[in-house]
């Protein structure tokens, strides 16, 4: 409507037939999509685009931190692969990665299905279960490390209060447990983005579904079967996605609660990679080892993606 | 959460990278004038009154004096290391930093030659302990000037001790042993840091090391040495030392750890900075009367060592006017200044000037004099070779630390030795 308007008295003067022709250029949907395309890619080129070529520059070159660096190709990446610590470090990610998104998945698919029945004070009760997720990860960390922490963690106050264990195991100091620990931390925080998230999911589902399939004589098992579950599936593959990429690349956890002891046992990519960067003024082959990160990650992903794709039919 | 912290450090570029440009307008306009002011970046003191003073009587002084008005720019505990390499990236922010372990070395480009300023502070204060130099000396030049060491010692419960019958600290790590062994059977343990922490394992690891004979790489820093049989004895020892006289969570702490087990009376003998009696006595005076300080016990090479930790101040060289900023060193540095300075934090900073040897403030607190005679037995990680970045990596991936912790885990000495061999050939094979 405006577009007439203004096109109108643009015929009385010589130079409106351009501008018009310009409007006309601009309006076709081949140009106008490219147009509204444009500034989120320049956005992107420069914020996402940018960094990660200049981190792939760096990993290619031989970078102290403050110095000029000096091209050395793959020099950095050979180096990782013989580097012992890299090897661990790749075998702790996948551990971690893994054991937590798992159990995220499958808790926040049962605390999904328990917070869509009707109860009393539903509401806050669901707000409340936000909470891990609100609060900011330094902070809660922190708190997790008094828990875990020998001597005042309340887990061993109450071990030892009922005999169980005295003095009570040793959560962050032996490798194994710091590991576990770790993930349970993961597990904790994550949650609530599971659960809220298949929640939207699961409420999208039509109540009619399951009172046909109820009539068809399907028991409970059997509408989350063949009801519930491949209607959700398109949510759980994108919230698997999320969590295996911010668990995988995973930093605040473990730099607050272990910074990557016992002897590396609890060492991932994000922290070692900043260790050697940063601590040791590496920045090229920090890049290199954070790089690493890239191919495992986009092989999980793309893996997913045929696996849990939805079925269009 | 982490897009969060990315997107703002993203507008942190971007403001960095609009104010450069403006402040090299006006950088350029007035190169020659004396600067208005100029900023010397700190990480908070866990002394407050440490910071408050340079804030609230050093830059006012020299303001009055000069008209340069000097902004102290404080970061927080931990995160100085990453903001310096910020500021030394871009070239952009404060004139001049606080600096420690072997930074003089890793932003070495990016830092102005002191070399004549250090020169004359040094004559106004009775000369430089040797260990100055070791700290701040970059291929022949001064980069930074030392202010403080910040020692790690032995801290331990006097009283505890004397209950088992040991009076004073023991004097080599043998008869430390058999103290810790009386103590954990009493209900006391040993608690020394075998996890990833900055500064508290590596604190008693690598003199330990040094004082079983020893040494990670030999003195031309780049023949790996570490595969030796004083190495496996150390190992051995550090094994043992851990399994009779700790418990397993050392070898999950940080820094914070040992302080937090220490001040709660969970353990009688760790190695830490002054902090400890400082906090104790402020907050836990009953803890605070019986606990001891001493040097580290002598291995059986019959030496004793201790680490370096040198707290020193550097100009970076993209300061607009290098001239004024050395003036305000050499001014800050003055003894009526940096004494005053020193005072506030009773002796938590070891001065490395000569002057300060027998400064009152030594004898406020006569327990901390071991921090004082600490000095001339210490070094930093990879002595005697000199600082380098190959260096810098082996601490970085905690080498000798996890050499040692993987052994009190439970893995043989040998195998520790070869795994920490390999990895330091790798580092050290790197060209310097």
């Amino acid at each position: 409507m405006s577009a007439t308007v203004l096109n109108g008295p643009a015929l009385n003067k010589p130079a409106r037939p351009s501008q018009a022709a310009f409007r006309r250029w601009t309006e076709r949907e081949a140009v106008f999509s490219w147009l509204m395309i444009i500034p989120p890619v320049l956005f992107l080129v420069l914020l996402v685009g940018y960094p990660l070529a200049y981190g792939i520059w760096l990993s290619l070159e031989d970078r102290p931190v403050a110095r000029a660096g000096h091209f050395v190709g793959l020099a950095n990446f050979i180096a990782d692969f013989h580097d012992p610590v890299f090897w661990q470090v790749t075998v702790n990610t996948f551990v971690y990665t893994f054991a937590a998104t798992v159990l995220k998945m499958i808790g926040g698919l049962g605390l999904a299905l328990v917070m869509n029945q009707d109860f009393r004070f539903k509401n806050t009760i669901r707000a409340m279960m936000l909470l891990p997720f609100i609060v900011p990860t330094v902070l809660s960390t922190i708190a997790w490390m008094w828990i875990l922490d020998p001597s005042f963690s309340v887990v061993n106050w109450l071990l030892r209060y009922f005999n169980i264990a005295d003095p009570g195991p040793s959560w962050l100091g032996n490798p194994h447990l710091a590991m576990f620990s770790l993930i349970m931390v993961n597990v904790w925080r994550g949650l609530p983005f599971y659960a809220i998230t298949l929640l939207a999911g699961l409420q999208t589902i039509s109540p009619e579904l399951y009172e046909a399939a109820t009539i068809d004589g399907a028991s409970a098992l059997a509408r989350f079967r063949f009801v519930t579950l491949p209607l959700l599936r398109p949510v759980i593959f994108i919230v698997t996605m999320f969590s295996v990429i911010f668990t995988f690349a995973d930093f605040q956890l473990v730099y607050v609660l272990t910074r990557g002891a016992p002897a590396n046992a609890t060492q991932l990519f994000a922290t070692y990679a900043f260790d050697v960067a940063m601590g040791g003024g590496q920045l090229g082959m920090g890049a290199s080892i954070a790089l690493a990160m890239l191919p495992p990650l986009a092989l999980i992903i793309i893996a997913m993606a045929i696996y849990m794709k939805p079925n269009k039919s | 959460m982490a897009n969060i912290i990315r997107a703002a450090s993203r507008r942190d570029v971007l403001k960095i990278s609009a104010l450069s440009s403006v402040g090299g307008l006006l950088g350029a306009a007035r190169a020659s004038a004396a600067p208005k002011s100029m900023t010397m970046m700190h990480e908070s003191s866990f002394i407050p009154a440490y910071d408050a003073f340079f804030k609230n009587t050093l830059a006012p002084a020299y303001e009055k004096a000069t008209g340069i008005k000097i902004i102290y720019e404080t970061v927080s505990v931990g995160s100085l290391q990453t903001r310096v390499t910020t500021v030394a990236e871009t070239n952009n922010g404060p004139d001049m930093t606080m600096m420690i372990f072997n930074w003089a070395y890793l932003f070495d480009e990016k830092l102005v030659d002191v070399t004549d300023i250090a020169a004359t502070i040094g004559k106004k204060a009775g000369g430089w302990h040797d260990s100055a130099a070791e700290a701040v000396v970059v291929n022949g030049k001064w980069k930074g000037i030392p202010f403080g060491n910040i020692g790690q010692l032995m801290n331990y419960r006097m009283d505890w001790f004397a209950e088992v019958g040991v009076k004073d600290f023991p004097d080599t790590w043998d008869a430390l042993m058999e103290a810790g062994i009386k103590l954990k059977k009493a209900g006391h343990p040993f608690g020394f840091e075998l996890g990833h922490g900055f500064g508290d394992n590596h604190g008693w690891l690598y003199p330990l090391l040094w004082s079983f004979g020893g040494r990670e790489v030999a003195p031309d820093g780049k023949t790996v040495a570490i595969d030796s049989a004083e190495t496996a004895r150390a190992v051995d020892f550090c094994r043992e030392f851990f399994q009779k006289t700790m418990f397993e969570d050392v070898l999950g702490w940080t820094d914070v750890s040992n302080n937090k087990a220490y001040l709660s009376e969970q353990i009688s003998c760790t190695n830490n900075a002054e902090s400890i009696l400082y906090i104790a006595k402020r907050d836990f005076p009953d803890i605070g009367k019986v606990t001891g300080q001493a040097q580290n016990p002598k291995g059986p090479t019959g030496q004793r060592f201790h680490m370096l930790n040198p707290l020193t101040h550097g100009i970076f060289s993209h300061t607009p006017d290098i001239q004024a900023a050395k003036d305000f060193m050499v001014w800050v540095m003055d003894p009526k200044q940096a004494g005053a300075w020193y005072d506030v934090a009773v002796s938590y900073y070891g001065p490395y000037l000569h002057m300060f040897d027998d400064a009152p403030f030594w004898h406020a607190e006569p327990r901390n004099l071991p921090y004082r005679d600490s000095l001339t037995t210490s070094h930093l990680p990879g002595w005697p070779a000199p600082i380098s970045r190959s260096q810098s990596e082996s601490v970085a991936k905690y080498v000798v630390v996890d050499m040692f912790a993987k052994a009190c885990a439970g893995k043989s000495t040998k195998e520790v030795i070869s795994d920490a061999s390999a990895q330091l050939k790798q580092i050290f094979g790197k060209p310097a």
